[in-house]
């Protein structure tokens, strides 16, 4: 009894100060990773929305040509002419994705999409974060949703033709984007009526 | 309800944990010679790890977030795990002794087996409910038990009538066998449309 | 010190070539195949494990005395993973074009079967020296095992390597070899390579 009672202690101590180090850690490199990110937001919003900037007038550009509204939690960034951004975010087949969506400012024609952050399978799955796969969502329609086909096979105004090798990774963008222009449509329908 | 079910399917056949995601390989390998082995461990595997996650989601949606130590939640579910298995150890030890003798060699190796941490390491970062966890974890469960009893039903063949050259018996046969059933899986790639 | 050199020099013979991790212990699979396809992944990978690999050894060999056996696996397991974490928020905050290129790969290495292996097999038993040579070794070992799989998997599958086009224009990609089922295949013909090269006898 003795014996499993060190035991436990045993791995508790050895969590324990471990975690205290992964605190600290984490202490000293969270802000950083913050300021980080909030910088890569910035720029993927400019991008998206088509802004140019320079690596040292970011913020200055962002402020004045950028208007964020939010409301529950949800932000949306509008641009001069009426564009808007917004996060989207979701699991792709890997992990996370994460990026940012320009509608034109008719509210369902795509401007540009940009990811983030993506964790599928190089050189396949991953190649939906590459600008070369992206620029095919383009002037596409979001109505009634975004549909990613087989390579070759887009027909209609909405579809966009896949990448071979990244079915499933594909299938996933595309339900993150199509449920996230579902969940920011009544903050969009409100802000350009404004 | 729907959506359940088809996450079960997908963890089985399009997002095949064994096929799709390359997870849970090294007792693969060594357990694919005969199909009884196999079954037996892929049924112990599937009770650890839906054991395990149904453990660990509420411990990390009703303890960590509230308390903002997600940080730890690496550290906190192989704690778990690993006390699970033992715990579980213990338990066959004294009330199941016949499965003990069945599957009891099968319990320590599971401790370290990718899958059992993937799993749990899946349901948060997708934010499944207690509910898709648990389908999640069985479907997922079930599909590396589907690859492994094809493997070791193929390699128990191959081993009686094939003519096997001598540097591929063993592991590299059993990868090649792998290696053809994950092609024929690619071919469920569009079937479902999950989350 | 004539000793100890042998000792040292045998050890790392054993993880660089004789017990290599992947071709002859089978392990660390899982990462292998999954990530494998491109060189600079493989490098980002390998360069991942062998320094998770040293630290688990300069944490766990020096404290083997003080680790109860039946709780080793946990301890091993804690160790691992904290240290994983703390690897990813330091290339996180300090270098985060490397922390893309490894991100993902990082709660692969967690789950590296190699790094529990050597752990169990050696540092548990074994002085802290030995250990790191060991663990730069193994290192070594996993990292050009898998930039060779790379290396064939990305010439062949994307025809490039490490990003530079070197295959003539008229070349088919092989999409197969750079997806899972290719990573099955190419590992198997490597381990016959391996086996009829060293002639030792399959487990």
């Amino acid at each position: 009894m003795k014996e499993k009672i060190l035991m436990v202690v045993f791995v508790i101590v050895v969590g324990s100060v471990l975690t205290a180090g992964l605190i600290v850690v984490s202490a000293v490199t969270n802000p950083v990773i913050e300021a980080n990110n909030l910088k890569v937001m910035k720029l993927s919003v400019l991008a998206v929305l088509d802004i140019p900037y320079t690596e040292s007038d970011l913020d200055t550009v962002f402020s004045d040509n950028v208007r964020a509204e939010t409301k529950d939690g949800r932000t949306v960034y509008i641009s001069k002419s009426g564009d808007v951004a917004f996060t989207v975010a979701g699991s792709g087949l890997w992990g996370p994705v994460e990026g940012v969506m320009g509608l034109k400012s008719d509210l369902t024609t795509v401007k540009k999409i940009f990811i983030v952050h993506q964790e599928e399978t190089p050189g396949l799955g991953s190649r939906i974060g590459d600008d070369d796969f992206l620029s095919r969502f383009d002037d596409k329609s979001a109505v009634p949703s975004l549909e990613i086909v087989a390579a070759g096979k887009a027909a209609t105004n909405n579809q966009i033709d896949g990448i071979t090798g990244a079915t499933l990774s594909g299938k996933a963008l595309e339900a993150i984007l199509n449920n996230e222009i579902k969940k920011y449509r009544p903050l969009l329908a409100e802000v350009s009526g404004k | 309800m729907l959506h359940l079910i088809l996450l079960f399917f997908a963890a089985i056949f399009t997002h095949n944990i064994a096929l799709t995601y390359i997870l849970g390989m090294c007792p693969f390998l060594s357990l694919s010679r005969n199909i009884n082995v196999a079954t037996g461990m892929a049924a112990a595997v599937t009770f650890v790890v839906t054991l395990t996650a149904a453990i660990n989601w509420p411990i990390y949606h009703l303890v960590l977030v509230p308390t903002h130590s997600e940080l730890i939640y690496y550290i906190v579910f192989i704690i778990v795990i690993a006390a699970s298995v033992q715990l579980l150890e213990m338990v066959m030890e004294r009330f199941f002794p016949s499965l003990q003798s069945s599957f009891g060699i099968f319990l320590p190796l599971i401790t370290v087996n990718c899958i059992v941490l993937a799993v749990s390491l899946f349901m948060i970062l997708r934010n499944y409910t207690f509910l898709q966890t648990i389908f999640f974890s069985v479907g997922s469960s079930l599909g590396w038990m589907l690859a492994i009893v094809m493997v070791a039903a193929i390699n128990e063949k191959l081993e009686l009538i094939g003519d096997i050259p001598k540097g591929y018996k063993g592991t590299a046969i059993v990868m090649v066998i792998a290696g053809i059933i994950a092609l024929s899986f690619i071919g469920f790639g569009g079937m479902l449309k999950i989350q | 010190m004539n000793l100890k050199n042998s000792e040292a020099y045998k050890t790392f013979i054993n993880g660089v070539w004789g017990d290599h991790p992947v071709f002859s212990m089978v392990l660390g699979i899982c990462s292998s195949l999954a990530i494998s396809n491109k060189v600079e992944n493989a490098l980002a990978m390998g360069g991942g494990v062998t320094f998770v690999l040293i630290a688990t050894a300069v944490l766990i060999a020096p404290l083997r005395k003080m680790i109860p056996m039946r709780v080793r696996m946990i301890t091993f397991m804690i160790i691992i993973a904290a240290f994983v974490i703390i690897v990813d928020k330091f290339l996180k905050a300090y270098v985060p074009p490397i922390s893309r290129q490894l991100g993902p790969y990082v709660g692969l290495i967690i789950t590296n079967c190699i790094l529990m292996g050597r752990a169990e097999a050696f540092y548990i038993q074994n002085g802290t020296g030995l250990s790191i040579v060991d663990a730069v070794a193994n290192g070594i070992g996993y990292t050009y095992a898998l930039v060779i799989m790379a290396a064939i998997r990305e010439v062949l599958g994307f025809g490039t390597f490490l990003g530079f086009r070197v295959m003539p224009h008229w070349w088919t990609n092989w999409v197969i070899i750079s997806m899972a089922p290719g990573a099955f295949f190419l590992l198997s013909v490597l381990i016959w390579l391996s086996r009829t090269i060293t002639k030792k006898e399959p487990q």
